[in-house]
């Protein structure tokens, strides 16, 4: 009784376990989601740590003239940070950008975060801002749980 | 069943070294099929090993004498809530379940990741299946079978250490292995990183959850074993620096400056080598724990082994890896160049380096203290202990600078503070520091190190109340909202940030705690029925406990003497408390316990010391109720726990699924909504 258990167990084991090497299933080795390019990635703290300084001067934490300066700090490394994205994606996509509107899109961006910090609908998984009407997080899928979202869901529904 | 158990064992370790080989080889030749076969390999070992659990929970209940683990600790009087813990009561069990938390934490890894991170994980696969199968090898080869049989079996078992019989104690370990597991999974991934030069910020990313969950578990295994100490060991104390007890904090400390010095790599792009390095000191650190716990090496109150076999192999296995983790960040150190460099030092780049020199500098000092005597014995053949007032002196002053950091790293600005963020933002909580001086002072307290350690804990605590304060009116006034909802939602909206500055809160609370100590007062009395003992209190009130008397009784497995005393303070009446006596058949020591009154403010802490007619007492004979009793008064002891509490819940707000911060994952994202994210 044992000794049947015990080759069971093994058995079983043994089968889950060699399985893929004879029937030849694979596990992925590149992830199935786009991940972060290098530049990506500083782009984003770049705009993370912007963030945060506009937080720290909504509380008064860092008076105006701190504030000017780190922001313009901020704003230049996330402009170079863009630009290599822009660079590496020229690469990648058929949709070059002129260089001179790249300063007007990083404007952009920083408007579009510090709006979407206001209306409360930054995402809270993806850090990505969102319009001021959004539910769902346009980057990651996400719910946006904020006030509007709550209030929204049942307005819905009736 | 059990048999089943033992077998299962035995198969896990050929299984284990197949999914290490296979996760190698399959990562680095970028094949598929053998990485997925690997993976399996993890499950399949989680599944042995829960049979393997199984097996020796079943001889505990099922009373097998004849296992020898069984045997040396249960009895069949024993509660059959202690015969399932003891499963790791022991050294050889808990060894098992080491090993079983660690292969259910690397399932979870592996089902967590089956999609993602992909590039990390033959090589994540590998090293948590190493380590693994080092624990299968000790526990095969090392004399520490816990299904070893005894040469013929016994009737019944030699009964559980009594003071191992308390609820804390059963949690205890348990919560400290959750947290020395769990932190292999950071440990494997920056590993990982290291082996594919994938050396950016994504692994600190992908693990930050984890290691604050090994945080959680650690932080909450070290204040378990403290409030342990304190109820159960009846000194009155809840920290001895112990062997034991160092080394659970050895790998909180360098955790806790891991936990920031990834925020400065995530922010600033510094530190990657250090970052690796911390974690695998981190990882180093917990395994050398469960070594000394549970090698015996140390003799200490909880440990009881004495193989010297199992004390060599971990040792090797510790060589080995410090070796392994040294050389691999070597050879990637052209990849781990910093992006920038610290601009100032008034900073908070600069507050975060002060944190981990500081943290690190303690945990030296502790280790030091720790091995001191061990590396005395061996040279020089004596045993040179290091006491309390080694650590003490050492850790003190490191520990108030570290309470104050915790307080000035949360506001202070990034890359270069100016002076006028500094006056902003630490006026007001100077003036709240010298204010505390001031009234403590005129209240009559003295003693430099409490009145700064309250006078920094009101620095503190005004900072991170203000930064609350701030960002909740700033909230209020954009949103329009309520300052409850705007509290509530500004918590929900960056965990991370108001979770961790909760949990400085918790640490504050605590560090008054500490504090307290220096005040407590003790009184030692000799007492007949009536007698009256009069304990002060550093507040100036007056404990008056009344006698009662003393009773005695028996049971299979122990006499027991307890004590009766009635309490009043300052006139008034509060109630009653008990101190008791145990004598065991298995232990040859007596066992105290305590009774202990607690509020806010302070414990009362009585031991029932000593019966002076012993025989006499045994019979119950009215003429022999003398006792010796300790009456401690033990100041703000319990902000320890409310500290602890409030710790847990910082972390586990930072830790809840779906917090914010610059940690930034894409789920699924399909290449539509990517392409919006990006405009
Ligand atoms: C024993 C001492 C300390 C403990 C136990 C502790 C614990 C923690 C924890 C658990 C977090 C949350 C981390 C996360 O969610 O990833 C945190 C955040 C933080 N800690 Fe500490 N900490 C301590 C000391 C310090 C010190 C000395 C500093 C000063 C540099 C500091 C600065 C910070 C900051 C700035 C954050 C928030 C980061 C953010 O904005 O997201 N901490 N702390
Ligand atoms: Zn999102």
């Amino acid at each position: 009784m044992i000794l049947l258990g015990a080759v069971l167990v093994a058995a079983a084991v043994v089968l889950y376990v060699v399985q893929p090497v004879f029937s030849g299933e694979k596990a992925p080795l590149v992830s199935l989601d786009e991940e972060f390019t290098e530049a990506e990635a500083r782009r984003h703290l770049s705009l993370v740590a912007l963030r945060d300084v506009e937080y720290d001067f909504a509380t008064g934490k860092i008076d105006e003239r701190d504030y000017r300066r780190l922001r313009d700090e901020l704003a230049r490394e996330a402009l170079d940070a863009l630009h290599e994205v822009r660079r590496s994606r020229e690469q990648t996509e058929s949709a070059p950008t002129a260089q001179d509107t790249l300063a007007d899109d990083l404007e952009q961006e920083i408007a579009a975060y510090r709006a979407a910090l206001r209306a409360g609908t930054m995402c809270d998984r993806c850090g990505s801002p969102n319009p001021a009407e959004a539910l769902f997080c346009a980057a990651c899928g996400i719910r946006l749980e904020s006030e509007r979202g709550e209030e929204a869901a049942p307005a819905a529904q009736g | 069943m059990i048999l089943l158990g033992e077998f299962a064992l035995w198969v896990a370790l050929p299984v284990s070294i197949w999914g290490i080989v296979l996760a190698f080889v399959g990562g680095h030749r970028k094949r598929g099929d053998l990485v997925l076969s690997a993976e399996r390999s993890v499950y399949a070992v989680f599944f042995l090993l829960c049979l393997t659990s199984l097996g020796i929970i079943l001889a505990f209940v099922g009373e097998h004498y004849e296992y020898r683990y069984v045997w040396g600790y249960s009895s069949r009087e024993l509660e059959t809530y202690f015969k399932v813990t003891g499963l790791w009561a022991g050294q050889r069990g808990s060894l098992v379940f080491w090993v079983l938390l660690l292969a259910l934490f690397s399932s979870i890894a592996v089902f967590q990741n089956r999609r993602r991170n992909r590039e990390f994980m033959p090589s994540v696969v590998g090293v948590l299946l190493t380590i693994t199968a080092f624990f299968l090898g000790v526990l095969l080869f090392a004399d520490v079978n816990p299904f070893e049989r005894l040469p013929f079996p016994m009737p019944n078992g030699q009964g559980l250490n009594p003071q191992l019989q308390n609820y804390w104690m059963t949690i205890h370990p348990p919560t400290l292995y959750l947290g020395f597991t769990s932190f292999s999974v950071p440990f494997a991934f920056g590993v990982a990183a290291l082996i594919t030069g994938k050396t950016d910020s994504r692994w600190l990313v992908v693990t930050r959850r984890w290691t604050l969950l090994s945080w959680f578990f650690l932080t909450n295994g070290i204040i378990f074993g403290m409030r342990w100490a304190y109820e159960e060991l009846g000194w009155g104390g809840y920290w001895f620096w112990d062997p034991v007890e160092n080394a659970s904090l050895l790998p909180w400390l360098t955790a806790t400056a891991f936990l920031h010095s990834v925020m400065i790599q995530e922010h600033r792009g510094m530190l990657k080598m250090w970052n690796l390095s911390l974690v695998s000191l981190t990882f180093l650190l917990t395994i050398f724990a469960t070594f000394l716990t549970r090698s015996g090496l140390i003799e200490s109150v909880h440990s009881f082994a004495q193989n010297t076999r199992i004390a060599y192999i971990f040792l090797a296995f510790l060589g080995a890896a410090t070796m392994a983790c040294l050389l691999l960040i070597l050879w990637r150190k052209d990849d781990l160049r910093a992006e920038r460099t610290i601009e100032s030092f008034l900073s908070r780049e600069s507050a975060f380096l002060m944190n981990n020199l500081i943290l690190l500098g303690s945990a030296f000092a502790v280790l030091w203290g720790t091995l001191f005597p061990l590396i005395s014995e061996g040279v020089a053949g004596t045993k040179v202990a290091v006491g309390p007032a080694f650590f003490n002196r050492v850790n003190i002053p490191i520990g108030l600078v570290l309470l104050a950091l915790t307080g000035i790293g949360p506001v202070i600005a990034w890359r270069k503070a100016t002076r006028r963020n500094l006056e902003r933002n630490f006026v007001s909580p100077l003036l709240m520091a010298a204010a505390v001086v001031a009234g403590l002072m005129i209240a009559g307290m003295r003693g430099f190190y409490a009145l700064a350690t309250f006078a920094i804990c009101g620095f503190v605590l005004t900072i991170l109340v203000n930064e609350f304060w701030k960002g909740t009116r700033a909230r209020a006034r954009i949103e329009g909202e309520g300052l409850g909802r705007a509290f509530l939602h500004l918590i929900a909206r960056n965990r991370r940030r108001w979770g961790g500055y909760i949990v400085h809160v918790g640490i504050v609370l605590m560090f008054a705690g500490f504090a307290g100590a220096s005040f407590h007062t003790e009184t030692d009395q000799s007492v007949e029925p009536g007698d009256q003992i009069r304990a002060a209190s550093p507040y100036g009130h007056e404990y008056v406990l009344t006698y009662q008397g003393l009773s005695s009784s028996r049971t299979p497995n122990m006499w027991q003497w307890v004590a009766l005393l009635d309490v009043s303070r300052d006139g008034r009446r509060l109630g009653t408390i008990t101190a008791e006596q145990r004598i065991y058949s298995t232990a040859d020591q007596p066992i105290r316990e305590v009774g202990i009154r607690s509020t806010p403010l302070e414990d009362v802490y009585v031991i029932l010391a000593g019966v002076e007619d012993f025989e006499g007492a045994v019979l119950n004979e009215s003429s022999a109720q003398g006792a010796v009793f300790q009456v401690l008064v033990r100041p703000l002891v319990g902000w320890l726990w409310y500290g602890g509490l409030v710790i847990t819940l910082g972390s586990l707000i930072a830790l809840w699924p779906g917090a914010g911060g610059p940690a930034r994952r894409k789920v699924q994202a399909t290449p539509a909504s990517a392409r919006l994210a990006k405009v």
